[in-house]
């Protein structure tokens, strides 16, 4: 009786009605299918090519429309209809469909396919990949030898191939993401970061040292420690070198021995003086530090008074701003 | 006999819910109409069976069994430059329950082996039940297999290897076909390649009864099928192996065969059970049971995962058989 009805019906895009989409969908998820079966479903029912791409987890998959799995390096184009794995995350999924609106049923396609998608990751791959602590520890180690490092990096899913980048994160343990080109860093959690620049996977020790230097340029972004929470190594420039010139938990230079005195006596100075050195004008630093601008004027004669230079020249901004960095770096 | 059936392969489970409505498990007598006249049979018409001009298609009307009237074959001869020796043959028989179908059903399968291997294709089509009961069918068949073993030179094609192939209901035809050439003593196929083939019209095996309701033919549809050619003999005492291949009590000095079923349809217990017996006779025969098969998977769902190692096992065994 094969063929009765003649070829797969699933063949022609045309009879891929939503309805159908979803109920394909739902017994690809029912009978637990893995992820290629998922993106095979979604380019043989769209008729154009699929793909996947997971960085975070490694995860790469590229299937055509006759359902062979052809994988490629190049990057998908952003105008491709496209969805995220998860809410709000990252562009995942892709159906290969250059200079057309996706239409409803793309649209479906992609809804379900993302969603059965993200069920078998976080089954098969773990809800937070590349965590296995020792590994990350060998992967980050500079005097592990590199071939037990680039082994680490492959049980951690890495893609030797692909750039990656070391976090750096207060009380815990490191982190190591994926980030092939022109992908943004992964949205962290609240709390303060330091984060590597993208290296090859052998280079990531570097990564790590320099992710650690940048958390040590972060602040909690409170009145008593105000600053960024998340700082970018690479976004640092010179101002990096003042990390080994500040001991952590040493007796702190003068300017910031000065600053914590002048804060002992005025609570609002901190945030104010930290105001006035990431904006561009005063007028902004008093939006920023929700006060009148007459008030920031005589807060900042005050402060003047207290630290003993002045923070309205360039000169006295940059005394200023170097010191609001240096007590972050002092940090124990 | 516990109902559990063996799960579907999720992607062929997938690719039910996509046909289902197309192709119900359950055909009836009443069914059989419908289904020729059918969205899939028009299809059929259409397809490109040049290839994108890889091969030179003809019909040609040749002369049927003794009394009964012409038969049609499909004839698909690779336009490329001819090899220095005759080309291999494809005699190709059509699924369809004994009851639809025509010399195209199918054939395009038997194509990508061609374009694969450089084969002639010589499809046949048979008269079909109700309309044309045992032995109708089976003559037919036997009677294109004997005018291509004799015209194969015209083909330039070479009539000492010639694979028999069919799938479903053509498969049970192609077995028939072997008995019926071992026992008349016509031409020597050189392997017999059958494809989910339809071999036991006493559907009575655990399998029959536990895929009841499931897939694309179940206990009801088979039994359609098999009524419709044997009318009240079938499941009888008196049923021709050239009919039911399964009945046949001897299996010896058969070409070799391969053979495969899905694990979830009708037909598995009943091939399963053959390619035994073939063993026992002294035989050759490879089998494939491919795990969450339905009926005819891979040619309902070529792009699934299994459907591809399906093929590619067709193709391997051609291969190694025409490698000589």
């Amino acid at each position: 009786m094969k063929e009765l009805a003649g070829r797969l019906t699933a063949l022609d895009p045309a009879a891929g009605e939503a309805v159908r989409v979803i109920a394909y969908f739902d017994r690809l998820a029912e009978g637990r299918a893995g992820a290629e079966a998922l993106v095979r479903g979604a380019a043989v029912l769209a008729g154009v090519p699929a793909r996947l791409v997971d960085a975070e987890r490694g995860v790469r998959i590229r299937v055509e429309a006759d359902g062979v799995r052809r994988d490629t390096e190049l990057p998908p184009d952003p105008r491709w209809p496209s969805a995220a794995l998860t809410p709000g995350g990252a562009d995942a999924l892709w159906l290969e469909r250059p200079g057309a609106r996706p239409s409803v049923v793309d649209a479906v396609i992609l809804e379900r396919a993302a969603g059965a998608v993200r069920l078998v990751l976080d089954r098969t791959r773990g809800r937070a990949p590349l965590e296995d602590p020792a590994l990350v520890e060998t992967l980050l180690d500079a005097t592990a030898p590199e071939a037990a490092r680039l082994h680490a990096a492959r049980r951690l899913g890495l893609d030797p191939r692909v750039p990656a980048r070391a976090l750096a994160r207060p009380g815990l343990p490191p982190r190591v993401v994926a980030a092939p080109a022109g992908t943004p860093v992964p949205e962290l959690s609240a709390g303060r970061a330091g984060i590597g620049p993208a290296v090859a996977v052998a280079e990531l020790p570097g990564s790590w040292a320099a992710a650690r230097t940048a958390l040590r340029f972060t602040a909690e972004g409170t009145a008593h420690d105000p600053g960024p929470r998340v700082v970018h190594a690479d976004e640092l420039g010179g101002i990096a070198l003042l990390a080994d010139l500040v001991i952590p938990g040493a007796q702190p230079p003068p300017d910031v021995r000065a600053l914590e005195r002048a804060a002992a006596d005025a609570p609002w100075l901190l945030a104010t003086l930290h105001a006035v050195t990431t904006t561009a004008s005063l007028r902004a630093a008093a939006a920023e530090a929700t006060v009148h601008h007459s008030t920031l004027q005589d807060r900042l004669v005050h402060a003047e008074q207290l630290l003993g230079w002045p923070v309205r020249t360039p000169q006295g901004r940059l005394r200023l701003h170097l010191a609001l960095t240096m007590r972050r770096l002092t940090r124990p | 006999m516990p109902p559990v059936p063996p799960p579907f392969d999720p992607e062929l489970a997938a690719a039910l819910e996509l046909i289902k409505d197309l192709v119900p498990p359950s055909l009836t007598m009443e069914d059989i109409e419908t289904v020729r006249q059918g969205p899939g049979m028009r299809m059929l018409a259409d397809l490109d069976l040049t290839a994108g001009g890889a091969f030179a298609v003809e019909e040609r009307a040749v002369p049927g069994p003794q009394g009964a009237p012409e038969i049609s074959l499909l004839i698909c001869t690779p336009t490329g430059p001819a090899p220095a020796r005759p080309r291999p043959v494809v005699y190709h028989v059509h699924g369809g329950g004994m009851v639809v179908g025509t010399n195209r059903v199918g054939v395009d399968v038997a194509l990508e082996w061609a374009r694969e291997l450089d084969l002639v294709v010589v499809s046949v089509e048979y008269r079909l039940a109700p309309e044309h009961p045992h032995p109708a069918p089976v003559e037919d068949v036997y009677a294109g297999l004997l005018w291509t073993a004799e015209h194969a030179g015209e083909l330039g094609a070479d009539p000492e290897r010639i694979v028999i192939a069919g799938a479903s209901a053509g498969g049970g035809l192609t077995a028939a076909l072997a008995l019926m050439l071992r026992d008349r003593e016509g031409p020597r196929p050189i392997g017999q390649l059958l494809l989910c083939p339809m071999l036991d019209d006493r559907n009575d095996t655990p399998s029959t009864h536990q895929m009841a309701g499931l897939g694309v033919w179940d206990r009801t549809a088979n039994d359609t099928g098999w009524t419709a050619l044997l009318g009240e003999r079938r499941g009888g005492p008196d049923v021709s192996p050239y009919a039911a291949p399964a009945r046949a009590e001897d299996l010896s000095g058969l070409p070799p065969a391969f053979l495969d079923v899905g694990s979830a349809e009708t037909f598995r217990d009943e091939v399963v059970a053959f390619a035994s017996r073939l063993w026992q006779a002294g035989g050759i025969a490879e089998l494939h049971v491919w795990p969450g098969g339905f009926h005819g998977f891979d040619g309902f769902a070529p792009q699934a995962a299994l459907s591809r190692s399906a093929r590619a096992a067709h193709l391997d065994w051609l291969r190694r058989l025409l490698a000589e």
